[in-house]
């Protein structure tokens, strides 16, 4: 069954539609929580708040601005970026001072690994998509643990998605630019 | 906002990572629906780490799926099962928060009663013992002045301190009298006095023209006794009579007498 149609009987209630939208995209989520606040614990409890809160808010999305999973994607960001704030406000200062340990505890915390195409990618080039995406770090924020300036920041931003870009075959987009087109008839 | 301006600033990650406030968001919104090339620049940057997440994704427990399922259909019974509740007019619960409202306040109560007739109980007893203590006091001021009065009187210049002797009758009885002719006051010292039966008392007399005239009683246990001064008297006697004293001395049983 294709998405869209997921989505539509999701709106209608059907809770089957969760689990399959579940099925499909829960690891994604978790992965990107998990990263974040580096707690399974915590991470399991807000993947599943994620998902009930997907439940309750399906009707707000709204399929002409953007994917499901784009959309997902900003409840899982907020709601663990919220949860970490009210939990420990220093936490995002405190990984800043901790940033040259980074590596290390990235041999720790093995689920903390990148993989794929993200590790073709340069040092720096990783290091921004991974701060940006898969910590829910600001560019503000993220430039600084970076140590080097915003500019500087904003350029290795957009060479990182140009190597994205140049990664993932343009015929992959194309074809799901076509089943998208399907999808929405 | 223009195509170039929102590629230029990288907006459209900003946009996709959720970071926009509300009215650049709407600004976004409103660009990527009026600009086409605008839409497939963001559909491929959505894609793309689509397609990275998926990549990078790390499989969940079980029990986190198994735990969703179970709040949904919790979810779902919520609702009625609540409205039930709340419009239901007999609350086990609430009666039992009454009820033990109820049996605080009325241990509360029966507490501060008890306290209250505690306080009260002391109170009576404070005030009992007041009364005791300001009557020994009166008591006390009482005697403190006679015995000033007394010592005032002894310590007067005018004083005649007489010592009285025992004869034959009762050689260790001894006697002091303070005669004070200017005030007319006689006070007696009586304790050398032998001890006497219960049945029995000393006299003191004066003799005034062959005549013996009572003076008063002297009992041994006091320190001092203030006896009636009687003018003109030639002399002071002390007799043994039997208790509560006698009209006329018993001269059989005098035991001491000296001259003024």
């Amino acid at each position: 069954m294709d998405e869209s149609s997921q989505i539509n009987r999701l709106k209608n209630g059907d809770k089957n539609a969760l689990y399959a939208l579940y099925d499909k995209y829960s690891g994604a989520l978790y992965g990107v929580v998990v990263r974040m606040c580096r707690d399974k614990e915590l991470s399991e409890d807000l993947l599943q708040e994620i998902f009930v809160t997907i439940w309750e808010k399906i009707d707000q999305f709204d399929p002409d601005k953007g994917k499901f999973y784009t959309w997902a994607y900003r409840i899982a960001r907020n709601k663990t970026l919220n949860t970490l704030r009210k939990t420990d406000p220093l936490i995002q200062k405190e990984d800043m001072g901790v940033y040259n340990d980074i590596e290390q505890e990235e041999s720790a915390h093995n689920y903390e690994a990148l993989n794929g195409v993200i590790k073709k990618m340069e040092a720096h080039h990783q290091k921004v998509i991974e701060l940006v995406y898969f910590k829910g770090y600001t560019h503000r924020e993220a430039h600084k643990l970076m140590g080097v300036p915003l500019g500087t920041f904003k350029s290795y931003v957009r060479q990182a998605l140009v190597q994205l870009r140049a990664n993932y075959p343009l015929t992959l987009f194309f074809l799901s630019m076509c089943l998208d087109v399907i999808d929405h008839g | 906002m223009d195509r170039k301006t929102i590629l230029e600033k990288g907006l459209l990650l900003n946009y996709l990572l959720g970071e926009l406030n509300a009215k650049d968001e709407e600004l976004i919104e409103s660009a990527l629906q009026e600009d086409k090339v605008l839409r497939q620049e963001f559909q491929k940057l959505e894609s793309d780490f689509e397609r990275m997440a998926l990549e990078n994704a790390i499989a969940p427990p079980q029990r986190v799926k198994s735990s969703l399922e179970k709040t949904l259909t919790k979810y779902d019974n919520d609702t009625p099962v609540k409205s039930l509740s709340t419009s239901s007019a007999f609350n086990p619960a609430r009666l039992l928060v009454a009820a033990s409202l109820a049996a605080i306040f009325a241990l509360t109560s029966f507490w501060f009663y008890n306290q209250w007739q505690t306080a009260e109980e002391n109170i009576r007893v404070a005030r009992e013992e007041k009364e005791q203590l300001q009557e020994s006091l009166q008591k006390l001021s009482e005697e403190i002045q006679e015995v000033n009065a007394m010592y005032a009187q002894l310590n007067d210049k005018d004083v005649i301190p007489l010592l009285l002797k025992g004869n034959k009758l009762a050689p260790d009885a001894r006697a002091v009298a303070f005669v004070n002719h200017k005030s007319k006051s006689v006070v007696v010292n009586p304790k050398a006095l032998p001890a006497l039966s219960e049945e029995e008392t000393y006299q003191m007399w004066a003799d005034v023209d062959g005549e013996m005239i009572s003076m008063g009683l002297l009992p041994t246990d006091k320190d001092l006794v203030a006896l009636t001064y009687i003018d003109k008297a030639e002399s002071l006697n002390i007799t043994i009579e039997p208790k509560g004293g006698n009209d006329h001395p018993t001269v059989e049983r005098l035991i001491s007498n000296i001259y003024l």
